[in-house]
């Protein structure tokens, strides 16, 4: 009985893993604004989360802790990026793709660049909140600082993005269901 | 109430709904009766959403042939399913094999210390992967030391062993004809230990051909029909040993 039941959780686990990919691919692209490295980082993530399921103790805590290894693998990259010496460069794989086809709004394009140009640590704390919304605390335990620090960082973003964006944000150009206010 | 009572860090805090009932309802009450005020919660919000809206639709990666690779996701899949069955007989005590230890092992000389001197130590034939993800000259050089550490102590020790060598990412370098300084320091490995295959994954080739203009041309032992998330995802579900480099 005990088997059966270990195999219906770790169906539900696994479904929970595939329900959460194409989340984690989307923020992996909201820090790096390129489709082959975010998805580089999110396969990085679903080896290292194969590999350490076991320290998962926890199920309530199974987004935080596939976010933080996310975060950890994206780190690993920044600091690997200045640091190797190639045994060949086959071109720069960080380049962001924002000219491509598929951007197809201008608004998402101004958003995406402004969000581009934010210090990282401004840029993943807003998206972990704005985009992936995360609470503070959770912000904290994944990016592995104090709450305050989530809070002085949100705020930085924040009116880093208002100055930058102040024409969307504050003219009525967006879209209908964004200007609502609770 | 002015609305400069109230900093943006606080609306930041009544936007996320990260304060408590008072607060948010003495705050709710303000807007209410002050335009200003709302104006500026409606700037921040509007920020916020902007950033939701931003993300909520991106690129796709881009596989062989723009198609996405079914087969690779269905296979590491299938190994996360086995690591969680395993994870979660952990939990509940469940004997640990051999894939359990792979979570735990991370360099070449643990691996062989700990099948040393574990007392569930025998003359299977122990399975291990290499995984070497970066093309960084040093990092390779690294790689090889580990492999040849491992084929020794494992000759000396009469334990069989064998060994692939998947290469992923950049790591594919290491098994290019003209780009790799190893060549013959790898052929030289193959040569003398029938145990270890070589591994070149095919979607990495694929997004490097792309890049380059070019075709790739690899060492001729190197296998390069399948991705590398396949042959791990593969391995890891018949219990090898793991080692990333």
């Amino acid at each position: 009985m005990k088997t059966i039941k270990n195999l219906f959780a770790a169906a539900r686990l696994k479904q929970e893993f595939a329900n959460r990919r194409n989340k984690l691919y989307r923020l992996a692209y909201s820090w790096c604004h390129n489709t082959s490295l975010a998805d580089d980082l999110v396969q990085e993530t679903m080896f290292k989360a194969m590999k350490k399921a076991d320290s998962l103790r926890d199920q309530a805590t199974l987004d935080t802790w596939l976010y933080r290894i996310l975060l950890n693998n994206w780190h690993d990259h920044l600091r690997v990026q200045g640091r190797n010496v190639e045994l060949y460069d086959v071109g720069d794989e960080s380049q962001p793709e924002h000219a491509d086809s598929y951007q197809q709004s201008q608004i998402v394009g101004r958003v995406r660049s402004s969000v581009e140009r934010l210090p990282m640590s401004l840029r993943e704390v807003v998206t972990l909140a704005d985009f992936a919304g995360f609470s503070y605390a959770e912000i904290a335990e994944i990016v592995d600082i104090p709450i305050g620090t989530v809070m002085s960082r949100l705020h930085r973003a924040r009116q880093n993005l208002k100055q930058q964006l102040l024409d969307l944000a504050g003219e009525g150009k967006l879209p209908v269901k964004l200007m609502r206010v609770k | 109430m002015n609305d400069k009572t109230y900093t943006d860090e606080k609306l930041n805090l009544f936007i996320d709904e990260e304060l408590d009932t008072d607060e948010n309802d003495e705050i709710r009450h303000s807007i209410l009766e002050d335009a200003s005020l709302r104006e500026r919660v409606c700037q921040l919000k509007a920020v916020r959403e902007l950033v939701g809206y931003a993300y909520e639709t991106v690129p796709e990666p881009e596989f062989e042939g723009g198609v996405r690779n079914t087969a690779a996701r269905h296979y590491i899949w299938k190994g996360i399913a086995a690591s969680l069955l395993l994870a979660i007989g952990m939990f509940t005590g469940w004997v640990v094999n051999d894939t359990a230890r792979s979570t735990q092992i991370a360099s070449a000389a643990d691996v062989f210390q700990y099948y040393k001197y574990s007392e569930s130590a025998d003359r299977e034939e122990r399975k291990i992967i290499l995984h070497v993800t970066t093309g960084d000259i040093y990092a390779v050089k690294g790689a090889l030391d580990e492999a040849e550490q491992l084929l020794a102590s494992y000759r000396e020790a009469g334990t069989p062993m064998k060994l692939d060598i998947v290469t992923y990412k950049k790591g594919i370098n290491m098994l290019r004809l003209g780009v790799s300084p190893y060549i013959d320091r790898i052929e030289g490995i193959v040569e003398n230990n029938h145990n270890v295959s070589l591994y070149a994954c095919q979607r990495s080739i694929h997004k490097a051909e792309e890049k380059e203009g070019k075709q790739l041309v690899m060492m001729k032992k190197a296998v390069t029909d399948k991705s590398a998330q396949e042959l791990i995802s593969e391995r890891l579900q018949k219990g090898w040993i793991y080692i990333k480099v």
